[in-house]
């Protein structure tokens, strides 16, 4: 028996308001768990882009062209070893109307060089190149429509109204998590034919693999010099920068959630330090006859910060220990499925694991600092005489 | 040397000489001890009785190294307990004085053997060594088969007697009680009495006990009262 073993101990003196204090940590850390993995998750795929890969978009904006032309002029500029073009089709499943996936048209072998860390069998590969209505779908947008290959579908185009027919070519997978895996990739020479002759011949965006990541920045002003003199100008920069002015549309979002975050900490923190700082008036008695029996001031602030440390602890396992499984076995896999084009990879990290823990147990920690130095400073005689 | 520590070298236990405590009430102030002196032998058994508000607490409080006096000295076994510091005086009390309570105070979370263990934490001892001092403790109280329960198991009587025992373990030289049969009814308080006088003739403690029950001051050698701060006899 220890200092430590009795302040661990007096944590059940009360046992409703440790159980009341402990589900609302529970509560706070799954709700930090959640809220980091949105931030997490949504900033990912920016923190985690190709270094080796450069975007090329319309100067003015996201959705406007580029002239189709330019993706076979960017080969020419040193530096750049192989160019893929995609363009934003927008379609829906006319049976889940409400279901987002994304639906993207590209030319499937060079779009299968320059991102290849997306895997499909080489077979299936071949299908989609020889087949104009060929798609390439995601392995988890194939598992939740129940699609196979070899299958017809139909989609109902949003930028391009209409019913559209595609042959599921191909299904892929990804060794990176954050490739959004609910994705219909289709040829591009479908889109292209089938749209009227004033949209033909033009792309949403261009991406080119470089032979040095290093080089990033210069190859891409370089791709944007080559351009600077025609109507239609171009904005270049590194995928990873492309990413992130992807993520400054959503930054406020982002940056909201960072708050909340930040305040469930806070409240945390308050909640702790009521629970701590009841049980130490309550107890003030028992630490004056602990004071006259020979215990200095530091031995009561050691108890109580114990106390707190330990209180802290045990909400962050208990957090962790029902929040991990809903995040990482519930929540996440139905975000990747139903949101994967934004959140490809909704799983806790390690490291926000281990930060919530010592978070939760920091904070046990601090709570109880301000009630264990007003402990510690009463006089023995006036502890003695407090009742409860 | 003082009076007073001379007084200590020749078997006194303690000794207050011109022992004032003041207390500042708002503007007022309030002069609970007004300039005692009193001298215990080491081995003795003394009642204070007296009205409330006539000091008594306040000077088990002086005795007991809990408090300082406003002027005079406090000699307890030799060592000058009044111009102790904070820290000093918890040193010494924690291997000089043994406490027992009206209300017993025992941790509630603690085991009987725990409590009577807990003053032996600040002893720096081996756990297994700890242990078995708080159980030879408990066996001189008489309740070695009852170190695993918990105070809310135990009596009021019980929980007392625990309340010794812990108050012994770490073998004072002096022990202070405050109305230790307060809380208790006539049998209990009896089997107090005899526990606190074994330890006075058996194991030659000083004792030092408040108490307002004239049957409880009986037992001890001699009775001090006090009245308005200053001692009758």
């Amino acid at each position: 028996m220890g200092l430590v073993t009795i302040a661990v101990r007096n944590i059940w003196r009360n046992k409703l308001r440790t159980a009341l204090t402990l589900s609302a940590v529970t509560v706070l850390v799954i709700f930090f768990l959640l809220l980091r993995t949105v931030i997490w998750s949504w900033t990912a795929s920016a923190e985690q882009a190709s270094q080796d890969r450069i975007g090329t978009r319309h100067k003015v904006s996201f959705i406007m062209q580029l002239p189709a032309r330019y993706v076979e002029e960017m080969r020419s500029i040193p530096g750049i070893t192989k160019v893929a073009h995609a363009s934003w089709f927008g379609a829906k499943d006319p049976n889940h109307t409400d279901d987002f996936f994304s639906t993207i048209a590209v030319e499937p072998k060079p779009f299968l060089e320059v991102y290849d860390e997306i895997k499909v069998p080489k077979d299936q590969v071949e299908a989609w190149a020889q087949d104009r209505q060929g798609a390439l779908v995601g392995d988890v947008l194939a598992k939740k429509r129940g699609w196979k290959i070899g299958q017809k579908i139909v989609l109902q185009g949003t930028i391009y109204p209409g019913d559209w027919e595609f042959h599921i070519s191909g299904i892929y997978t990804a060794d990176s998590p954050t490739v959004d895996r609910s994705t219909l990739w289709f040829q591009y020479k479908y889109l292209d034919e089938s749209r009227p002759p004033r949209l033909q011949d033009q792309v949403g965006w261009i991406m080119a693999r470089i032979d040095n990541p290093g080089r990033a920045a210069e190859i891409a002003k370089a791709v944007d010099k080559k351009f600077e003199d025609r109507d239609i100008q171009t904005l270049s920069m590194s995928e990873r920068a492309l990413q992130a002015s992807f993520l400054g549309m959503v930054s406020a979002i982002l940056r909201l959630i960072d708050i909340v975050s930040i305040v469930m900490v806070l409240i945390m923190g308050l909640i702790l330090g009521n629970t701590i700082a009841m049980g130490v008036r309550e107890r003030t008695h028992e630490y004056g006859v602990l004071r006259a029996i020979g215990f200095l001031p530091k031995h009561i602030v050691i108890f109580i910060l114990s106390e707190g440390l330990f209180l802290g602890m045990l909400g962050g396992v208990i957090g962790l220990a029902i929040g991990y499984p809903f995040v990482q076995k519930g929540m996440g896999p139905a975000m990747e499925e139903n949101l994967g084009a934004f959140f490809a990879f909704f799983r806790v990290t390690p490291e926000l694991v281990v930060i919530s823990f010592l978070l939760a147990a920091g904070l046990g920690l601090v709570a109880a600092i301000i009630p264990a130095r007003t402990a510690s400073k009463l006089e023995v005689v006036s502890a003695l005489r407090r009742v409860g | 040397m003082s009076e007073a520590e001379k007084g200590a070298s020749k078997g006194t236990m303690i000794s207050l000489e011109k022992v004032r405590k003041s207390f500042q009430r708002g503007r007022e102030q309030l002069d609970v001890l007004a300039g005692l002196d009193l001298k215990i032998e080491e081995g003795s058994f003394e009642a204070l009785m007296g009205p409330s508000g006539s000091g008594k607490s306040t000077l088990l409080n002086l005795i007991a190294g809990l408090d300082q006096p406003t002027s005079g000295k406090v000699i307890i076994g030799g060592a000058d307990v009044g111009a102790m510091n904070e820290g000093q005086r918890a040193n010494w009390r924690a291997s000089n004085i043994g406490f027992v309570f009206q209300t017993y105070n025992l941790m509630p979370v603690l085991t009987a053997v725990e409590n009577v263990e807990l003053p032996l934490l600040l002893a720096k001892l081996p756990a297994a060594e700890r242990r078995k001092r708080a159980e030879i403790a408990l066996r001189a109280v008489g309740l070695e088969d009852r170190g695993g329960h918990l105070p809310s198991q135990l009596s009021g009587g019980q929980e007392q007697r625990v309340t010794i025992a812990r108050a012994i373990v770490t073998d004072p030289k002096i022990i202070v009680a405050d109305e230790p049969t307060g809380d208790l009814d006539r049998h209990s308080a009896d089997e107090i009495l005899k526990l606190l006088e074994k330890l006075n003739t058996e194991f030659g403690k000083t004792i030092v006990m408040v108490t307002h029950d004239p049957a409880a001051a009986e037992r001890a050698k001699t009775v001090h009262r006090l009245d308005k701060g200053v001692l009758a006899n």
